[in-house]
């Protein structure tokens, strides 16, 4: 009896086992005809960071929806996952850190299509900061420092460069400790790194918890209002749904502007896709949102990608930039 | 007896949390970087009734469960078929070690390119993964069926599937449901580690991508003190299947509690 008690249990788990497990197919659905569009859901890849702003300001005020969209967003934790799910139509669109973009673009690793522009840096999104009580007093005496950036041969080395370089040092000068932003503060906290190359929210959050000290705005100079990231997919997938991709476009479009001129509405969003406090949303300092996806700012990337060597040859972004459809 | 066994696991836990907790209300421990247990524990109590987070729960179960319920369809029968043909076996042996110690979560970027949804990615890292021990336990418990219970239904006339399906099977049972239960451990900790790496709609691992997005250390932990509790209840109810459908096995292993 006990033992045909503990049989039933087996099969009763086994049985749950099997049900969640039929559950789990995905239903996507594709069917056209509505407002002509050749995909009605597109899966978007995001990083939950105030970049993606815009795209969760279009979702709740239907911007998405007017235009006959349905947009899933899905967290890709990095480039290495992004491209590959792009290619395999996993995602149609990412968010796709210039940078990266044009390294990855170079590499052949797929042929990238910008849609839109969906952040810029400003003032002090971008610092590099130290100990309250780190000798450390400006950039010079990051001599033989350790610094944490988010990754190696990324936007966060090209920054510091460029920061190391106007201060007379070279970016041999120091020595990069790559790790996730997450784990960053423990680190400076500890003393296993010297300095920091941080955003937002933690520059606040070190701040405010350790009392970090900022030595250097890194988005200066050469990198002042650098282009950061914009809504990115693959030339398949743009020539497979261009009615879809152009409603992305008008409807991501027309949030970048309640965003960049409503920092509120900002706030407002950031904690649906972040575990961030209100509270530390509402004093973060926050990067622009530009509304146009001008050849010109995205170009710099590459050039100053090129003067670093993080790219070996001239790159013409003009074919990669998708014109905003009317 | 498993009262005063799970009393005594529970006071291990108690003092390392109680240890935790001093070491940051003295000081040791910089509060800043590592939250006080007390913190961690609240938050994940929080957890337990935030909807959020049991959606994400409830994903993370989803492809563990279905990567764990396709690694056995896959490898069980696999395992019986190697089990039973040892020429077979002594061929694929080495191709079997070669593909075994490869770390799934390194096969991702590779997955990502053909797997044409998020959940299909992580199912089929987390099947790769959970393959191996059920595959492997399987084979060996083949091997340890008692050559003299077979041949006693031989001498009595019994064909081979009959002597499969009265001896073999039965025997190497307890070995399978023993490379489930490691396998279920496996599953798990592969299916988060793809959420971190890989992200996804929901999850565990999302949770925690997302938290420490927000720079809440406490809440990163108490996502992952979660997870840690998921791996025990799942390990628990296992071990006690494999003790009341086996006791026999047990008893002859010597490893009666």
């Amino acid at each position: 009896m006990r033992l045909l008690g503990r049989r039933a249990l087996v099969i009763g788990v086994i049985a749950a086992l099997t049900l969640t497990a039929c559950s789990g197919a995905d239903t996507d659905t594709t069917a056209g005809g509505n407002n002509g569009l050749e995909k009605t859901t597109i899966k978007v890849g995001i990083l939950p960071i105030a970049d993606v702003a815009a795209l969760f300001i279009a979702q709740e005020r239907g911007f998405f929806k007017a235009e006959g969209l349905t947009v899933k967003p899905e967290i890709v934790a990095s480039t290495q996952v992004s491209i590959p799910k792009l290619v395999s139509g996993a995602v149609d669109i990412t968010l796709g850190n210039y940078f990266s973009v044009l390294a990855a673009q170079e590499a052949k690793m797929a042929n990238f299509r910008i849609l839109a522009d969906t952040f810029q840096a400003k003032q002090d999104v971008f610092d590099i900061v130290v100990r309250k009580d780190s000798p450390i007093q400006s950039v010079k005496d990051l001599k033989g420092k350790k610094i944490s950036v988010a990754a190696l041969n990324s936007i966060g080395t090209l920054a510091v460069d460029s920061t190391l370089r106007a201060n007379g040092l070279s970016p041999e000068d120091v020595e990069y400790a790559p790790m996730p932003f997450p784990e960053a503060p423990g680190k400076l906290a500890s003393g296993q790194t010297d300095a920091a190359w941080l955003t937002e929210p933690f520059l606040t959050g070190v701040q405010k918890d350790m009392g970090a000290r900022k030595i250097a705005d890194t988005m200066t100079g050469a990198m002042a209002d650098f282009p950061i990231a914009g809504w990115t997919t693959i030339e398949p997938t743009l020539t497979k749904y261009p009615k879809a991709m152009a409603a992305f476009q008008r409807a991501i479009v027309k949030a970048q502007q309640i965003a960049d001129s409503d920092r509120k509405a900002v706030e407002k969003v950031l904690p649906l896709y972040t575990q961030i406090k209100p509270e530390t949303a509402a004093i973060i300092t926050l990067g622009a949102y530009p509304s146009t996806l001008n050849q010109t700012r995205i170009q710099r990337v590459a050039d100053l990608m090129l003067e670093y060597g993080y790219l070996k040859s001239k790159m013409n972004v003009g074919p990669l930039l998708v014109p905003m459809p009317q | 007896m498993i009262l005063s066994r799970v009393v005594r696991g529970a006071t291990g836990v108690a003092v390392l949390l109680a240890a935790a907790e001093v070491a940051g209300r003295t000081g040791l421990l910089d509060t800043q970087i590592m939250p006080l247990a007390s913190t961690v524990l609240t938050e994940a109590a929080g957890l337990a009734v935030d909807p959020e987070f049991l959606r994400d729960v409830s994903a993370t179960v989803e492809v563990w469960a279905e990567g764990l319920l396709i690694a056995a369809l896959l490898a069980v029968p696999l395992g019986v078929l190697l089990g039973s043909l040892p020429r077979a076996e002594i061929a694929l042996r080495p191709l079997i070690e070669f593909l075994r110690p490869i770390p799934s979560v390194a096969l991702i970027p590779l997955v990502a390119l053909i797997a044409v949804t998020d959940g299909a990615l992580k199912v089929t890292v987390i099947v790769y993964a959970a393959c191996w021990p059920v595959l492997v336990n399987t084979m060996y418990g083949l091997h340890d069926v008692d050559p003299v219970a077979k041949d006693t239904l031989r001498a009595f006339g019994f064909g081979r599937l009959a002597v499969l399906l009265r001896v073999t099977l039965p025997s190497a049972a307890p070995f399978v449901l023993t490379g489930v239960r490691l396998a279920a451990s496996v599953a798990l900790v592969v299916a988060i580690s793809a959420e971190l790496l890989a992200g996804g709609e929901g999850g565990i691992g999302v949770y925690i991508v997302r938290a420490g997005s927000g720079y809440r250390i406490d809440l990163m932990l108490a996502a992952t003190v979660w997870a840690g509790v998921i791996g025990l209840v799942v390990n628990t109810l296992l071990v006690r299947a494999e003790r009341g459908l086996f006791r026999w096995h047990a008893a002859r292993a010597g490893v009666a509690q």
